[in-house]
């Protein structure tokens, strides 16, 4: 087991390595003088070719793309991950200012998506093909399509601007999240509420569905207590992939709730062609991305043996 | 024991569920605070770091001078001034009883402290009066001289832009000298900031007119729907100006339907001019750009792409900048004139194209929606305007940092260029983006020639009462050479909910519209 997750792991740190040289790369690759935009803000219209040269040279653009990647990692595995050519601040102060909001926000959208999948999921297959079912089906399905800036637009309106019942931007009070938890959640929530019920179906075909009901077990109670913990596998996999692109899914929240997170730091780093805290951000993204599977990994092979018996092989 | 966290739960979400219900001006009082949207964080608002954003400062710093709407200047921590009449220097009598926000006394000895922070520094030599400084005196506890090598006639106005020639409190630097606090004395002071909003409580110690609130929070919102939709819930108060938060003409306009919002418009201080490169052999005929210019319909532009919000102008610029020239009539689109004039250069049209020499006329427009929103549908638009005349053009849709690496070494045949606007203009546009032995970095060129640099120069260091008249003779140069060519001055919009009783537009969109703005329905 302990060998298991160790291999594990192993594979986890080289694909990060891999995963954030591509990226690297790429940045590196795209088009445009960052030392030209990085003069023009620290000396304005006086921005003379001699400072974009001077600052082309202090930031080492113009070293070999192999020699800028090895520096660049073996600073950012002993936590320097350089300054944002935006603010000027350090990435760890700007990323310590900044987790915690992702973090709220992927948490509350996490804790929602998981209660509505759930609760959408186990009562579409309690009223197996009854209108309810199909209600919760059309629901899932729409949630599942409905781009979130959409969702997001549309709730500020309802709630904020007609209503007046919620803050219009996220960040302040806990009423605050509401809307922008939500809108992270629903597309999640919808994804996952159709795994628990196809899953929930597949699984009530099996023999000892049929065997509870020949005890006398309710619909209900076999749902719970026969099928639910059999669908644990595939629900907790696909509820790993579904939380990490949540994290993508912030960019769009985070800016139109005004809340100043990982996302939102994102896309004021490209638009200002911040090629240091893109760099450090897409990073953060892929250990994101790595870890969280790497967890449900771990816990699927704590709670299924025959994962344990299969990797074994 | 079920029953208890049963009860708990429903009990509390029953709790937050009514409290959700309740308006939110109940749950939060929030009288005699104005909330101002910002598009990016303040900064910490350093006067020697270009970092922050501008339009914070004027809200904590004073300038000696201020720029009033009408292009005036104004008395701010100078009571008067005086140039001396060789112009080589110029004498500030300093208003008296002023304090910094911390208490610290303004007299010529922290004028003076304050100055030499910039003046004579090589990071600031693009300001002329700091590069032609060559001492400041202090002559009384409140007046001082600034002694130049040689006159700066805009040196004045120079004096009333965002930064670094406002006034810090010499105790908010450290040992080094850097600024550690922003401090000045200003309407306000900054309480706290972070990446999500700064808070500013009055200053009671203010020389000018008190705000008629004690707190101001710029908010930091950077996405322009949410912008609108934050200001029709109430969370927001005023959104708006080109450097604060901008509002589209196209939001702007939707926003007029709504009762509790007031959008208001003024005329601009930048003009957005189609600029040709001198390095491009499609360009470099006059008769290609005068046909261009008489192809463009700019009243069509005005009133599709900016929805009314902009003045059609053959001006660099616009009407409100001193010394910015005689307006001069915009001309109407003539297809056939502009046809006329390529046939009479020696084009010969054919299949809808022109051709001389056996070459294709082809232009290349540069835009970037990123440097200039709303440039790629006003390329697009331009594009379909120059095809009824036959003149193609492909436009190139590049990001920021493309358009700032192409435009100083001249890889496009057209782009747009946007002038500085008050109080930057004309001087600083002029300087930077025409003269071609000045090098402007990232941002390029409007035009250069080494003909117009001259003319140019003299108009730059002549001042009086022969400056319009010098500076004239360059506009009539880009004119009659159809060196640039101008499209529009975009309008400043400002919208603000109905929690403001009073607004009053600032004097240019560097500064943040505090002062006379009332609360209250």
């Amino acid at each position: 087991m302990s060998k298991l997750i160790l291999r594990r792991i192993i594979l986890a740190i080289g694909l990060i390595i891999v995963a954030s040289a591509l990226t690297f790369s790429i940045i590196a690759a795209a088009p445009g003088n960052v030392a030209a935009l990085i003069a023009e803000r620290k000396a304005g219209p006086s921005a003379s070719a001699e400072l974009v040269q001077q600052i082309a040279e202090e930031l080492g653009l113009n070293d070999p793309l192999p020699m800028r990647y090895g520096r660049w990692f073996s600073d950012a595995i002993r936590g320097d991950l350089g300054d944002s050519l935006r603010t000027g601040k350090s990435i760890d102060q700007e990323f310590s200012e900044r987790i915690p909001i992702t973090a709220i926000l992927l948490g509350g959208g996490g804790i929602i998506a998981f209660v509505m999948s759930l609760g959408i999921g186990l009562l579409g297959a309690v009223s197996n093909g009854r209108t309810v079912d199909h209600l919760l089906r059309a629901f899932a399905l729409i949630g599942a399509s409905t781009p979130n800036f959409f969702v997001a637009a549309l709730l500020v309106i309802v709630f904020s601007v007609s209503l007046g019942w919620l803050p219009a931007f996220g960040g302040g009070s806990f009423v605050s999240w509401i809307m922008p938890c939500v809108t992270i959640a629903l597309f999640p929530g919808s994804v996952l509420s159709r795994v628990v019920r196809v899953n929930l179906q597949e699984i009530m075909s099996r023999p000892f569905a049929t065997t509870g009901f020949a005890k006398g077990y309710s619909r209900s109670s076999v749902l719970i207590y026969e099928a639910l913990p059999n669908i644990a596998v595939p629900y907790l996999t696909t509820f790993g992939a579904q939380f990490t692109l949540m994290i993508i899914g912030s960019i769009v929240v985070e800016t139109v709730f005004a809340l100043n997170g990982i996302g939102a730091f994102f896309i004021e780093a490209i638009r200002f062609r911040d090629f240091i805290s893109m760099q450090a951000t897409l990073l953060l993204f892929i250990v994101f991305f790595v870890f969280v599977n790497l967890f449900v990994d771990i816990v699927c092979l704590f709670i299924d043996p025959r994962i344990r018996r299969e990797t074994h092989g | 024991m079920i029953n208890t966290n049963r009860r708990v739960f429903i009990g509390g979400t029953t709790a937050l569920s009514l409290a959700a219900l309740f308006p939110r001006g109940l749950i939060a009082a929030e009288n005699g605070k104005l909330t101002i949207a910002i598009s990016q964080e303040t900064g910490d608002l350093d006067l020697l770091q270009n970092v922050s954003s501008l339009s914070a400062y004027s809200v904590v710093f004073d300038a000696l001078i201020h720029y009033a709407s009408d292009g005036s200047l104004v008395p701010a921590l100078a009571e008067s001034w005086t140039e001396a009449s060789d112009g080589k220097s110029i004498s500030f009598k300093l208003r008296k009883g002023v304090t910094f926000s911390d208490g610290e006394p303004f007299n010529g000895e922290t004028a003076v402290w304050n100055l030499k922070r910039w003046m004579g520094q090589p990071d600031f030599s693009w300001i002329g009066i700091s590069d032609a400084m060559k001492n400041i005196t202090i002559d009384g506890t409140h007046e001082i001289t600034i002694h130049l090598k040689q006159p700066v006639p805009a040196g004045l106005l120079e004096m009333t832009i965002v930064r670094p020639v406002r006034f810090l409190s010499p105790k908010a630097v450290d040992a080094s000298g850097k600024q550690i606090a922003p401090i000045g004395t200003g309407p306000w002071v900054v309480t706290s900031y972070d990446n999500t909003k700064t808070s500013l409580v009055r200053n009671e110690n203010y020389w000018g007119e008190k705000p008629d609130f004690n707190e101001l929070e710029l908010k930091v919102v950077p996405d322009e729907l949410a912008r609108s939709n934050g200001l029709r819930s109430g969370d927001l108060d005023v959104i708006g100006g080109e450097w604060v938060a901008p509002l589209s003409p196209r939001r702007a306009r939707s926003m007029q339907k709504n009762d509790d919002v007031t959008v208001i418009s003024a005329p601009g201080t930048a003009s957005i001019l189609l600029a040709f490169s001198p390095k491009s052999s499609m360009v470099s005929e006059q008769a290609v750009r005068e046909a261009i210019s008489l192809s463009l319909d700019r009243n069509a532009i005005v009133k599709i792409l900016f929805e009314g919000f902009a003045d059609a102008t053959a001006n660099v610029f616009p009407g409100n900048i001193p010394a910015g020239g005689k307006t001069r009539t915009v001309t109407p689109r003539d297809v056939n004139a502009a046809k006329g004039k390529m046939s009479s250069a020696g084009w010969s049209e054919s299949g809808g194209s022109w051709s001389k020499g056996g070459k294709t006329l082809e232009i290349e427009l540069l835009v970037s929606e990123e440097s200039l929103p709303g440039s790629r549908r006003l390329a697009e638009m331009i594009q379909g305007q120059l095809a009824e005349t036959g003149i193609k053009v492909a436009i190139s849709s590049v990001d920021n940092a493309t358009i700032h690496d192409r435009r100083p070494s001249f890889e496009y045949d057209m782009t747009f260029m946007v002038t500085y606007g008050a109080p930057y203009d004309p001087h600083g546009t002029l300087a930077n983006l025409f003269l071609s032995d000045v090098d402007s970095g990232p941002d390029g060129k409007i035009y250069a020639h080494t003909d117009l640099d001259p003319i140019l120069r003299t108009a730059l260091e002549t001042g009086g009462a022969a400056r319009d008249a010098k500076m004239q003779e360059v506009y009539d140069w880009l004119d009659n050479n159809a060196a640039v060519c101008p499209i529009v001055a975009p309008q400043r919009l400002w919208a603000y909910s109905s929690n403001v009783s009073k607004f009053v537009l600032s004097a240019t969109d560097y500064d943040m519209p505090t002062n006379g703005v009332k609360l209250g329905s």
